[in-house]
């Protein structure tokens, strides 16, 4: 045995063992690759998850000639101001506590800060949940450093999926979800998901889409849109 | 930096960001008032838009968009004007308006629902009731988005807090109105058809139940998993295999030279 066949049969031991290596490292890197759910068609049929009509209690409508403007009718329960401080949301293994958020510079609503544990935030100057009207909760699909954010499997949201509220004064406000919708961010629907309701609603947000690197921003939005379904002590 | 010190900065930066003060860019809210209208089609019209108005003092930022109305008149883009009418009972009219049974409620048959012209939506100038026909400071075309801040006088201010304050933007395609409604004269400007004036999209503005709506999409990514994620490990993965084809082109060479 010469020399040279031994030279070649380590240099054959050597290729085997580096391929094998690169083929698990290979496995492990694809299995890494993770990308956020985003909500299908299907998901943003809206659900009646309150009467359509609103309770006996609330006054009937005004005939067109009344001199003062309709009032408003409501439907579904309400509860009394108090901000929120926890948020669970078991459908997509969502616990967190909620901060609170007001305005960015450029108008749009601040976002929770990006750091190793991804909280939700609540808009301050929405209503809280469960008062009337559309109360906004942010949370993060994501962080260039610290991988998924709170937010991640928002696009996972389903209709009927329930999203309990722990507020200041130890109510649980229990919402449920009825769509949940991928928007461009260039086409916000602003009134849509900002706009005045005849509910106590609950519009949970994160980013979705494409990323677009070159200005560091999602090129969606999702939304999950929520109604109170029913309260209690927490 | 003496061990003392060491401490001091990171305990520094966090009672600023504490704060606030470390926070990029906050902006106040507690000043504005925000205002909105869905505007939903009368007089046979397949349109909606949404009007959204912020006041900050007398000073008013209005983004409004509008879809679905008439496109072309006379071969160009359709003119819309479009007001904040107020005084009248804060509504919009029904199809019981239209009194003089010609199938389309005119601008004066709407004005026991929605009052006067308050303030002009204008793209420019005058944004007084003077302004209100003057068809080249109209936004125009089926699809419209209007965005404007101006100084809201006195009377429109007082009648967006009592909530009498309507939005109404007008322009009928002819084509859609009934045959004697098509050889009416305008009720406003005799020269223009009844059409050009008549009311298209209206909706009563009330007060936004935010304190103050912001302006769209937030940004709540960073991106970590919506492309390639662990180059480092693909890149590594990736030498390997190089390596494993060097050790085997190697392995090759050393054979034949056999």
């Amino acid at each position: 045995m010469n020399i040279r066949a031994h030279r070649a049969r380590v240099y054959g031991a050597v290729g085997t063992v580096l391929l094998i290596a690169a083929v698990a490292v290979l496995i492990v890197a694809w299995r890494a690759q993770r990308h956020a759910p985003r909500p299908p068609a299907t998901a943003a049929i809206p659900a009646q998850v309150i009467p359509s009509t609103p309770s006996s209690a609330a006054p009937t409508r005004l005939p067109v000639h009344s001199s003062r403007p309709a009032k408003p009718v409501i439907r579904g329960p309400l509860l009394p101001r108090s901000t929120p401080v926890r948020i669970s949301i078991p459908a997509i293994g969502v616990t967190s506590t909620v901060q609170q958020l007001g305005l960015a510079a450029d108008g749009t609503v601040q976002v929770p800060p990006l750091g190793r544990d991804s909280h939700t935030g609540w808009y301050k100057y929405s209503p809280t949940p469960g008062q009337l009207g559309p109360s906004i909760v942010l949370g993060h699909i994501d962080s260039a450093k610290y991988g998924p954010g709170v937010f991640y499997r928002l696009g996972d949201l389903r209709q009927h999926d329930r999203v309990a509220v722990t507020r200041a004064d130890r109510t649980v406000a229990v919402f449920e979800i009825e769509r949940v919708v991928e928007y461009p961010k260039k086409h916000f629907p602003t009134l849509q998901v900002y706009g005045n309701l005849d509910h106590a609603g609950l519009r949970l947000i994160t980013c979705g889409g494409k990323f677009d690197p070159s200005v560091k921003s999602y090129e969606d939005n999702i939304v999950a849109y929520a109604s109170l379904v029913s309260s209690r002590r927490a | 930096m003496k061990k003392s010190l060491r401490w001091a900065v990171p305990v520094a930066a966090l009672g600023l960001a504490g704060l606030g003060i470390g926070l990029p860019g906050t902006a106040s809210a507690a000043s504005t008032t925000s205002y909105q209208a869905n505007l939903q089609a009368i007089n046979h019209v397949t349109g909606s838009g949404d009007f959204m108005l912020k006041l900050n003092g007398s000073q008013a930022t209005v983004t409004e968009h509008v879809s679905g109305l008439a496109d072309k008149f006379g071969g160009n883009a359709y003119p819309h004007v479009q007001h904040i009418h107020i005084d009248g009972k804060g509504q919009c009219p029904t199809t019981s308006a239209d009194t003089n049974g010609d199938g389309v409620v005119s601008t004066t048959e709407g004005a026991p629902s929605y009052g006067g012209i308050g303030t002009t939506l204008s793209t420019s100038g005058d944004t007084s009731p003077a302004a209100g026909t003057t068809l080249t400071v109209a936004p125009s075309g089926a699809t419209f988005t209007y965005s404007r801040s101006f100084t809201l006088d006195s009377k429109t201010m007082a009648a967006l807090k009592a909530g009498t304050a309507v939005i109404v933007v007008h322009g009928l395609d002819p084509a859609t109105l009934s045959k004697k409604a098509q050889g009416e004269k305008s009720d406003l400007v005799p020269a223009l058809p009844l059409a050009a004036t008549s009311p298209a999209l209206c909706g009563v503005v009330t007060a936004s139940q935010m304190t103050s709506v912001p302006g769209g999409a937030p940004q709540t990514g960073g991106g970590s998993t919506s492309g390639i994620q662990d180059e480092s490990v693909l890149l590594l993965g990736g030498g390997l295999l190089i390596a494993a084809g060097g050790a085997f082109a190697a392995r090759r060479r050393t054979a034949r030279q056999n």
